[in-house]
């Protein structure tokens, strides 16, 4: 045999043989169609019911096996071609047939199903995403279809994503006055704590110690005043001596002082706080709350119920 | 004198048998290895890896104490050697010639590669490679991708080997399948003179058991085990 036949040869083999791995592996057949041009790339519109609600699902649930690092069945669900494309057993999706699709089938499995996918160990999808997928398939599988045409789906709820807090950087923020937030949340047990859990801001409420917290307490809190932004002081003996101490607190927010002995001169001396946005009082006239009425400050009055 | 050895004895012995023996071990076991992942049976997945590992150890230690044929000595050959043999150049090799001794070492390396990067992988799901746990998961997720890639890289090797195999099978008339099998070559097919030593057997086998003994250890070690 001349060696010009035998490549001839070779390459029919590998022709034929590359043409049966095609037809015992549709998803194969497919990524050799679209990569050489013979088979269009279906691609999911960004407004579309696929794009908003299945995508994320398959990025939650399936894509740390299923995505670019790792394919397992062949199978890709990173992209809506990839969906589409299957695995290397077919097609996992079937178009308006829900029952047949093995996508489906798969995710709905019980969890105790060796075939069930997420398999164990992984969050399973819950009723709601199942739902989402079904009508997605039932609806035909499309890529295009907007959201709006699809009725039924179940409300779409946005993720919460508490956000990473860095232990070392929020003790930098309170290291200015962690010492004295310690011994005075020593010295008013229940009484100082901090705003969040990130936060140097500090929220004070002594309403629990009711008369036995007065004007000198609150002297006492002075070194905290620069972090102050809640200070709740209902049912204590604070007086309208206090005023000038609760004036200096650059950042107060929300005061409350209900059931206290404060009066209007109280109020007229937190008139300039650019910060407060929250007052309720019990004792104080119309007159010396109109300053901060103006500037939009919300007033409670025990005595009117506002 | 010599033309009438030829005619007394057609055939001669090339290969020994470990080489033979590691040759078809191989195959059987690189078809093992890639049937039992794709169906799912990973433990099965990792006892083909880690016999493969096993023998891919002992054919290079084979490759420098063995017999003439099987040793890297016998069939690595310069680059420029093997660019003029892939130009048509002539020469009769008892063992492998100089790009088939290139395409050996190769594959060595890429099946060694692929044993090695396995014992680091996981499928995902319930299985992880024995060395997994020594690395973090996206170090881990990493080389299971590398081990997907390297199998798609030896397929073309094989290929590649398949096809050389052919061209010498249709093409110049070699028969180098029955070769590995038998381990017998036509006297025609290789060099005139050409002394060929066989190593023994038993340390064939004895290298085979250091091979295991070492796995066996570090097996142990890498588990905690009695050894330790």
């Amino acid at each position: 045999m001349s060696a010009l036949a035998y490549f001839g040869g070779v390459a029919l083999a590998t022709a034929l043989g590359l043409a049966m791995a095609m037809l015992l592996r549709p998803g194969f057949a497919h990524a050799v169609l679209q990569t050489v041009g013979l088979e269009s790339v279906p691609e999911a519109s960004a407004n579309s019911f696929y794009t908003v609600r299945v995508a994320p699902l398959f990025q939650a649930h399936c894509i740390s096996c299923h995505g670019a690092t790792r394919a397992k069945g062949g199978l890709r669900l990173d992209s809506f071609a990839g969906a589409m494309r299957g695995g290397k057993h077919g097609a996992v999706v079937a178009a308006r047939d829900a029952k047949d699709s093995e996508l489906l089938t798969r995710v709905t499995l019980p969890a105790t199903d060796d075939k069930a996918m997420p398999p164990s160990g992984k969050t399973p999808l819950n009723t709601d995403e199942v739902t989402v997928i079904r009508l997605w398939i039932a609806a035909g599988a499309s890529g295009t279809l907007p959201v709006s045409a699809i009725k039924g789906a179940p409300r779409l709820v946005a993720p919460v994503k508490m956000p990473q807090i860095n232990p070392a950087a929020v003790a930098k923020l309170r290291a200015p006055l962690a010492k004295q937030v310690a011994q005075l949340q020593n010295r008013f047990p229940g009484v100082i704590q901090y705003d969040s859990r990130s936060s140097a801001d500090l929220v004070i409420d002594a309403s629990p110690r009711r008369e036995a917290f007065g004007d000198a307490d609150l002297r006492a809190l002075a070194p905290l005043r620069d972090r102050i932004v809640e200070l709740n002081l209902s049912g204590t003996a604070v007086t309208d001596a206090s005023a000038p101490a609760l004036a200096a607190m650059p950042l107060l927010r929300t005061l409350r002082l209900t059931g206290t002995h404060t009066t209007g001169v109280t109020v007229q001396a937190l008139s300039p706080s650019k910060t407060l946005r929250v007052l309720a009082i019990e004792k104080a006239s119309a007159d010396a709350l109109a300053p901060l009425r103006q500037r939009g400050v919300r007033i409670y009055e025990a005595a009117n119920g506002q | 004198m010599g033309n009438d050895l030829r005619e007394q004895m057609p055939h001669v012995q090339v290969w020994d048998a470990p080489t033979r023996l590691f040759h078809w071990m191989v195959v059987i076991l690189i078809f093992v290895s890639w049937l039992s992942a794709d169906q799912g049976y990973m433990t099965v997945h990792l006892c083909s890896g880690l016999a493969l590992l096993a023998l891919l150890l002992f054919r290079i230690g084979w490759g420098l104490i063995g017999s003439t044929t099987a040793r890297f000595s016998d069939f690595l050959h310069p680059p420029r050697a093997v660019l003029s043999y892939l130009r048509g150049g002539e020469g009769l090799y008892a063992g492998h010639n100089p790009a088939g001794g290139l395409m050996v070492a190769v594959l060595i390396a890429v099946l060694l590669v692929q044993a090695i990067t396995g014992l680091f992988a996981n499928d995902g799901l319930h299985f992880s490679g024995p060395l997994a746990l020594l690395v973090s998961d996206d170090t881990s997720t990493w080389v299971t991708s590398l081990h997907g890639t390297i199998f798609n890289i030896l397929l073309l090797l094989i290929w590649c080997h398949v096809v050389a195999v052919g061209f010498y099978l249709f093409v110049k008339g070699h028969n180098l399948v029955k070769a590995m099998v038998t381990g017998r070559k036509p006297h025609a097919h290789i060099p005139a003179g050409l002394r060929i030593t066989f190593a023994r057997t038993y340390i064939a086998l004895l290298l085979l058991l250091a091979v295991l003994t070492a796995g066996g250890v570090a097996w142990f070690i890498i588990q905690g085990g009695v050894f330790l």
